[in-house]
């Protein structure tokens, strides 16, 4: 082939790339892939026809793909609510067979272990797009055994012990089978149990099944789950952190003895409905992080890369996710207060108000942990769970209001996570290339 | 031997290669270090002789972290300049390659710091700042940078981390240091030569930053993503280039582009593929049908083949087209592109996709004609096997081709339809020609393009890096 010279060089840069050439390397492989020039003539023309003037700028694409799945929100939702209602509706009839104290035992040791796992398997499994096929290629036995690790000594423990394990079977297989889709029959099975024990059913007999029946659900939700994948699990690191920080958080709830857990039948439970469903749309809100961040940034240019945005995306969601929680428990509670005479006296204030701020810290510590901030996450939940129980303890041994000591503690986590989160969140640019993309 | 995608966990030319010379050396004990993404499927594809071993691994874009050592002390110290000194050893165009390597080393002596180091808020300043540098650099040959947005950089910043935790991973004690792409392949290996002076042979298949270039010039990316893709691929082979004590090019062209971008020509060694072709071979057997095995991939350019096909069966009617392969892992979107054009351009009835072939054999036995449009080449096997099989190849002039197919195909420009499409019905409706052509490609292979030649070549150049005299 004849050596081209410069204006034909040019010509088959324009007409392959319908624009001039990046620099010298790019024109040279043009050159030699649809020129036909060799390789050292493609080089020393290629310096000759880099254009001289910067291109017309065009945004970059953004190609981001949400961790998880937001389809089926609603029947998640309507589970949850039901799940709710049914636990708190077990809390009469239970504590009639089992005793109160055997309830109230079961439930402070079950709810931190439930939260804990459900934190762990979460960050490890769930949280990700094919989450059920990371948990199935686990090795569902390797699975069972850690479950099976933590209820036969919880077993041994009589008489509360075999309470508390089914507690933690039943509401952490809840968590697989609202991630499998299965959430409405999973609240219709907690639904049943509710009518089973009105109708004075033995409770162990009828939990047994119910916990049997959860976790053949699961396992199945995670066989038949996603197709085969090759997302990789989380780091087991990391998912022991986020069950510290769960198994915390759920210290938080039991910590405070003023509240009463099955002691005052279904009131604690149903006053902790309208902050779950606050957290739930709040979280649901969350989701859009990992997308809004960087499309809020397109565009920016590096010298504002850096720069403070009190309006950013980062904190806009964050701010959105807030607004919608603390709305949501708002209404609620007022709801629930209303209805007060015919729920047994769930005029407590307090509790609603204790039980909004465990939400809030939740979510503060939640967005601080999958930012991969678990230290400080941890440590503001240590820090409410410490403050909770010197001040039940210590403080005020006789609480002037039930969950005084739960406000405390949830206060100064609060003060302890929030602002550094609010430092974090208010460089976009900064969260995006240094916490969400590097974790 | 380290590798970037390819051996042992994914099928294709420069895995079959290091299968091949693997399997040909068992005089050296070989140690695998595979760069791959961080996924799940960490199964070989490929089985190993006894006389080699993976030795690790190095996971990109995953969650894991460095595997901690309880017992030791780590320093945990993290350096906020550390991502400013990749930006600028890396992506400047005259960068420092001794800064380079300083950074890279000082990732292999605290891997546990590098993480902090990257989230460190001063780290993300630094870095800005030393982008701005890069992008305010002027150069006759570098031409002027476009804009880059916060979106672009934060991905850089990513990508430049990875880089760093590639840098972090240990690598065996060993006598020589085989690098099998001037690219990300690279990184474990200038570590290891800068710590404990082991020579270091580069083998290229493709030049790496030839086909980053390519790549970049036919995504639909923004000029800011093609600017900081080829520009960090070019940071990495000019490192590559120089800390090589050997580069081994397939072929002259390689070789060409090798000695364009700055490598020693002293340094440089050509090693053609070759290939354990059968002693005889049958002429083609007139079934009209035209053959093209290998990946399904932008380099492969097989749009430009999609619409040969559509010319030829104008010109050859009955002419059928098959191309084996599968696509290449990333690039499912363009083969569902590719799909899409046979559609529109009606070529279902005279062109299919057939998927994998665990006969390539038997697939260009039954070929007529063997076809390659691709626009980026070194040596391919695929053209080695066909002229093996007595097969005539029609394959565009890219890389070592015009070489391999010297006197036994037809050689048209890339991506010139009409040229390609003469050439294919040449020879489909001159059946002479063709078995004529084939048999001297038949010959050539067993002249030129041996297996024996090939492992040859390497004996001796890895002897002679790791300074042992080999026999022969």
């Amino acid at each position: 082939m004849e050596s081209p010279g410069h204006q034909y060089a040019a010509g088959v840069i324009e007409a392959r790339l319908g624009r001039g050439a990046q620099d010298v390397l790019e024109a040279a492989v043009v050159l030699e892939a649809w020129g036909g020039v060799r390789a050292g003539r493609a080089l020393s023309l290629g310096s000759r026809v880099v254009p001289p003037k910067p291109p017309r700028w065009t945004p970059g694409r953004l190609t981001t793909e949400e961790p998880g799945r937001r389809d089926g929100i609603l029947s998640e939702a309507v589970a949850l609510i039901m799940a709710i209602l049914a636990v708190a509706s077990w809390a009469g009839p239970l504590s009639r067979q089992v005793g109160t104290s055997s309830l109230q035992q079961a439930i402070v040791i079950a709810l931190p272990l439930t939260l804990a796992l459900q934190w762990a398997i979460r960050s490890r499994y769930l949280s990700r797009r094919s989450g059920l096929a990371c948990l199935a290629h686990d090795r569902l036995a390797l699975c069972a055994l850690g479950l099976l690790a933590i209820e036969v000594p919880l077993m041994l423990l009589r008489p509360y012990g075999p309470l508390a394990g089914m507690f933690v079977a039943i509401w952490v297989g809840g968590t697989v089978l609202a991630r499998r889709g299965w959430a409405l029959p999973y609240g219709l099975l907690l639904v049943g149990a509710v009518i089973g024990l009105e109708a004075e059913l033995p409770a162990y007999p009828l939990l047994e099944v119910l916990t049997a029946t959860v976790l053949i659900g699961s396992v199945t939700a995670i066989r038949t789950g996603e197709e085969h994948s090759n997302e990789p699990a989380g780091r087991v690191g990391r998912a022991l952190w986020a069950g510290a920080i769960g198994a915390a958080l759920g210290g938080l709830l039991v910590g405070d003895p003023s509240l009463g857990w099955g002691v005052h039948g279904a009131f604690p439970a149903l006053a902790l409905l309208p902050s779950v469903l606050g957290s739930f749309w709040g979280g649901y809100h969350l989701w859009k992080f990992y997308d809004a961040v960087p499309r809020g940034l397109q565009g920016t240019s590096l010298t504002q890369a850096n720069q403070r945005n009190h309006r950013g995306a980062a904190m806009g969601i964050f701010l959105g996710a807030i607004l919608r929680l603390v709305g949501v428990t708002v209404v609620l509670s007022g709801a629930v207060l209303l209805i007060a005479e015919w729920t047994s006296g769930t005029n407590r204030l307090s509790l609603f108000v204790g039980f909004g701020c465990v939400a809030l810290v939740t979510m503060i510590v939640n967005v601080l942990e999958s930012l991969a901030y678990a230290r400080w996450a941890l440590f503001a939940a240590g820090a409410s769970v410490a403050t909770e129980l010197t001040v039940s303890n210590v403080v005020l041994v006789h609480a002037p209001v039930p969950g005084a000591a739960l406000i405390a503690g949830t206060l100064v986590g609060i003060l302890v996570a929030l602002p550094p989160l609010l430092m974090l969140l208010m460089r976009p640019g900064r969260v995006l290339a240094t916490s969400l993309w590097i974790q | 031997m380290t590798t970037e995608g390819t051996y042992p966990h994914a099928m294709g030319g420069v895995s079959s290669w290091c299968d091949l010379l693997i399997g040909g050396l068992p005089e050296f004990d070989w140690q695998i270090l595979p760069i791959r993404a961080g996924d799940r499927s960490h199964s070989a594809i490929f089985e190993l002789p006894p006389h080699a071993a993976v030795v690790g691994q190095i996971e990109l874009w995953s969650e894991q972290l460095p595997r901690r050592r309880w017992m030791v002390r780590a320093d945990h110290r993290a350096r906020e300049s550390l991502p400013a000194n990749l930006v600028r050893s890396l992506m400047g165009w005259e960068g420092s390659y001794d800064g380079l390597l300083d950074a890279l080393v000082w990732c292999r002596m605290r891997p546990h710091a590098v993480r902090r180091a990257f989230r460190g808020a001063g780290a993300w300043e630094a870095f800005l700042g030393a982008l701005e540098e890069v992008l305010g650099e002027s150069h006759p040959d570098a031409g002027p940078p476009p804009q880059l947005d916060a979106v672009e950089a934060a991905r850089l910043y990513q990508t430049i981390y990875w880089i760093a935790r590639a840098a972090a991973v240990p690598t065996p004690q060993t006598d020589l240091l085989h690098v099998t792409a001037a690219g990300w392949a690279a990184i474990p290996a200038l570590v290891h030569k800068q710590l404990h002076g082991t020579d270091m042979l580069l083998t290229e298949h493709g030049v790496y930053v030839r086909e980053a270039y390519l790549a970049a010039a036919r995504s639909p990316s923004s000029q800011g993503e093609r600017f900081l893709s080829s520009r960090l691929a070019r940071g990495l082979s000019r490192a590559a280039y120089a800390a090589a004590d050997s580069v081994a090019p397939v072929t002259e062209a390689n070789a060409a582009w090798e000695r364009g971008l700055g490598v020693d020509p002293q340094k440089i060694r050509v090693i053609q593929n070759g290939i354990d072709a059968p002693p005889s071979y049958t002429d083609p057997p007139g079934n009209l049908k035209v053959v093209s095995v290998g990946r399904i991939d932008p380099l492969k350019d097989v749009q430009t083949m999609l619409r040969v096909a559509v010319e030829v069966s104008r010109r050859v009617p009955g002419v059928r087209f098959e191309y084996w392969g599968p696509p290449t892992k990333g690039q499912e979107a363009y083969a569902r592109a590719c799909e899409e054009l046979a559609r529109r351009l009606g070529a279902e009835e005279c062109f299919q996709f057939m998927g994998s072939t665990r006969d390539p054999h038997g697939v260009v036995r039954d070929a007529d004609v063997v076809l390659m449009t691709s626009i980026s080449e070194g040596l391919p096997m695929s053209i080695l096997e066909a002229m093996a099989q007595a097969r005539p190849v029609v394959a565009t002039a890219v890389g070592g081709v015009p070489e391999v197919l010297r006197g036994c195909g037809i050689v048209p420009p890339p991506g010139d339809v009409h040229a390609i499409a003469t050439g294919v019905a040449t020879l489909l409706s001159n059946p002479e020609l063709a078995a004529h052509l084939g048999r001297r490609g038949f010959a050539r292979v067993h002249r030129i393009y041996t297996q024996k030649a090939c492992l040859a070549g390497y004996r001796d150049l890895l002897g002679e890096l790791a300074g042992v005299e080999m026999a022969a």
